[in-house]
């Protein structure tokens, strides 16, 4: 803009000595045009001469010449035509009235002229401001990330307005994102009329009401919500950056790059979801080949000791503890995968509606040969409802808390699983006749890890920490107490009333 | 049994996973075929027309489910799944393309026999055979529509009758969640777990000497459940 106004500030003296040449040059030559008409058909129709070359310089350059045009005109009539010639005496009425009509037709088509020229002045300087913001919006649109697009602003800007510009952003302490030229420093006065930007989203800074002593003046670039940054402008030689009237082209701007900020900000958290969607998604798949890999062997060293078992029983205690021990490693191995999913955030929960005897079942089966020497007793009433329970998920929970039992109990001590309906819950507690708990108070698993750490033999600490990630990612609860009557654990999964099914009765239902 | 030894082709990436199963079927009387691939496999089960197929659900050259899928619906041709103990869902999707059943790695080998048992007897086995079938303490007449507990006859509701003869025409053989429901309850009802549960409990009242602890109607958990039959 300012390159523009330049030259026409320069063009403009010039221009204006052409138009009053021109109106003089006009009037000139009408008044040749005259002398070589009066001779010939009398002065009557030279009045008429004045008339097209008042109304030219009105037309094309405005008051000043057409009134210079007008008074000359109406001068070089009155010396060159009007009786006495030669003089500027005017004697006849109808010659003053000539004159009166020129200065007249002067003023009124020059102020004709000249709206219509500032209203088409106007229309260009709105087509000019349109097509500067189009082309800042347009630049900006092509580019995607911040850092880039900051940069372009600041470089656009500088051109447009012919000064150093920056970007600022980040509360409480502003922050240079961009400057054009880089390497601007800030006093400490512009990093507080930036602050003042930033938290008010009003201007501030030099030239402003706010932090004068500041060298740059700030603009806030506001998104629909906030104030995203704050653009800097300063002359080097400390005149005021932008003159009151380029504001609001300014903040024009302003606004198309907040746009364009907000929308690459938009842009890089969608790509971080889908890049921590993809992480998610890597873990998983790292999750299950570990699982392969350590299982694959795992698979072949069991099916071995059993093949062991019934062909070659030469020492059958030694192949017994094969096979024991590698079902423990195979419960290891399946307690650290389920404790890397956890911490991977990577535990889908599926509920539907289960029925206690079939999960306690299944968990006992799978456990049968550590539960071989203990007695395991049942107690589940034909009453107790369904609860909403993702199968798998539960279906770990129980192998942890009865082999947890089962380690705590000796190796023959009974293990007593019972289903209670209470008024708020249902619940299944698995209990063990073993040294018990340090302490008196019942306590959630939570609690009772953290005291206890890795101090309860065997891992017991990973298998129930399992159980409480578990059960809590169904919305049901783990609890861990001493036996009210005896020595002894009780460790108890809580299904809230919320995931208690009531539909007995439709057993014969559809 | 037939008068030739049944043969099972083994489909199994892993040589030490192959080398072991063959020891067992072998051990079994089981004539074994191997292939490392998807396909070999599918050449294998071309050529060599196994009576059961045990596919390895995770091999390196072909989507598991998609050779589910290729290996399915051939009445000759028994196939058992084999995946890893965590993916519930795949081994769903399995037996709902036409999988008669699966084993879990690490399996037990005794379950594993079972289970290859248990499809042989179905596929070899003639449709008169399959009228009654023998799971102590009952005995469960397909013809007759009659259940008996040691002999006596237990009076069942249709539902439950038809629950127990859907899971007594596949014994051995998981039958999912899906599955029942649809045979019992029919089509629109295949989302109502509930309805099987409660239907599974009340029958288990009924057939099972300990209902809290059963063992004739088992669960698969987040699969379904099976009919142990008395081995032959």
């Amino acid at each position: 803009m300012t390159e523009m106004d330049v030259t026409r500030a320069d063009s403009s003296i010039a221009t204006r000595i052409q138009a009053y040449a021109g109106a003089i040059a006009m009037v000139a030559v009408s008044t040749l045009v005259g002398l070589w008409i009066a001779p010939r058909w009398g002065t009557a129709p030279v009045d008429m001469i004045y008339l097209p070359a008042v109304l030219a310089a009105a037309a094309l350059w405005g008051l000043g010449p057409a009134v210079v045009a007008g008074v000359l005109a109406a001068l070089a009539y009155n010396f060159f035509f009007t009786a006495p010639v030669h003089t500027f005496r005017i004697d006849r009425v109808t010659d003053i009235v000539t004159v009166l009509v020129l200065l007249i037709v002067a003023l009124v088509t020059s102020k004709l002229a000249a709206g219509i020229r500032s209203q088409a002045r106007i229309a260009e300087a709105h087509a000019a401001r349109n097509a500067t913001i189009g082309g800042f919006a347009g630049r900006l649109l092509s580019l995607s990330r911040e850092t880039e697009i900051a940069e372009a602003a600041c470089t656009e800007l500088r051109r447009l307005f012919d000064c150093n510009t920056m970007l600022v952003s980040e509360l409480p302490e502003p922050r240079i994102i961009t400057a054009v030229p880089a390497g601007n420093r800030l006093t400490p006065s512009d990093i507080a009329a930036a602050a003042l930007t930033l938290e008010s989203g009003e201007r501030a800074g030099r030239g402003t009401n706010r932090s004068q002593p500041a060298e740059w003046v700030f603009s806030p670039v506001r998104s629909s919500s906030a104030v995203i940054a704050a653009v800097g402008l300063a002359r080097d030689d400390g005149h005021v950056a932008v003159e009151d009237e380029q504001l609001p082209l300014l903040d024009n701007l302003l606004d198309q790059l907040a746009l364009a900020l907000e929308r690459a900000r938009a842009e890089a958290d969608r790509s971080e979801v889908s890049s921590l969607r993809e992480r998610d998604r890597l873990r998983s798949a790292l999750l299950s080949s570990v699982g392969h890999d350590l299982r694959t062997p795992l698979t072949a060293i069991i099916g071995a000791a059993a093949e062991l078992r019934c062909n070659d029983s030469k020492n059958p205690a030694l192949v017994a503890t094969l096979e024991s021990e590698a079902s423990k490693l195979e419960r290891y191995i399946s307690n650290l995968l389920d404790m890397a999913r956890i911490e991977a955030g990577a535990v889908k929960v599926r509920t539907e509606p289960v029925d206690l005897v079939d999960a306690v079942a299944a968990a006992i089966k799978d456990l049968r040969a550590t539960l071989a020497e203990h007695e395991v007793a049942v107690d589940l009433p034909s009453t107790l409802p369904l609860v909403r329970a993702d199968p798998q998920l539960l279906h770990h929970c129980l192998i942890n808390l009865i082999d947890n039992a089962a380690r705590h109990s000796g190796p023959t001590g009974p293990i007593n699983i019972t289903g209670a309906k209470g008024t708020s819950e249902v619940r299944l507690t698995i209990e063990d006749e073993g040294p018990g708990l340090p302490q008196e108070r019942e306590r959630t698993l939570d609690t009772f890890m953290r005291i206890e750490g890795s101090d309860r033999k065997g891992g017991a600490g990973l298998g129930l920490a399992i159980v409480k990630s578990f059960t809590e990612a169904m919305g049901a609860r783990a609890t861990a107490a001493n036996r009210d009557a005896g020595r002894g654990a009780v460790f108890s999964i809580r299904f809230p009333k919320s995931l208690v099914v009531d539909a007995m009765e439709s057993a014969d239902a559809g | 049994m037939p008068a030739r030894a049944p043969k099972v082709l083994i489909v199994d990436d892993e040589p030490q996973i192959r080398t072991l199963l063959k020891a067992t079927l072998g051990r079994a009387g089981y004539v074994v075929v191997e292939a490392a691939n998807g396909r070999e496999a599918l050449s294998a089960k071309t050529i060599d027309k196994p009576d059961l197929v045990l596919l390895d659900l995770g091999l390196p050259d072909r989507d598991g489910l998609e050779l589910v899928e290729l290996m399915r619906g051939d009445p000759r041709s028994a196939l058992i799944v084999v995946s890893a103990r965590d993916q519930t869902e795949q081994k769903v999707a399995a037996l709902d393309l036409g999988a008669d059943d699966y084993v879990t790695k690490p399996f037990d080998t005794e379950e594993l026999l079972a289970r290859v048992r248990a499809c042989l007897r179905q596929r070899l086995a003639s449709e008169t055979d399959q009228q009654v079938v023998e799971a102590d303490p009952i005995t469960i007449d397909l013809l007759a529509r009659i259940v008996r507990r040691d002999g006596k006859e237990v009076h069942v509701t249709p539902k439950e009758w038809n629950l127990l003869a859907a899971l007594a025409k596949h014994p051995g053989r998981v039958l999912t969640h899906q599955m029942l429901l649809r045979s019992v309850w029919g089509p629109a009802q295949v989302g109502q777990t509930e309805y099987l549960r409660v239907a599974i409990r009340s029958l288990r009242q009924k057939v099972e000497a300990e209902p809290s602890q059963p063992r004739l109607i088992v669960n698969e958990p987040g699969v379904g459940y099976r009919l142990m039959p008395n081995e032959p």
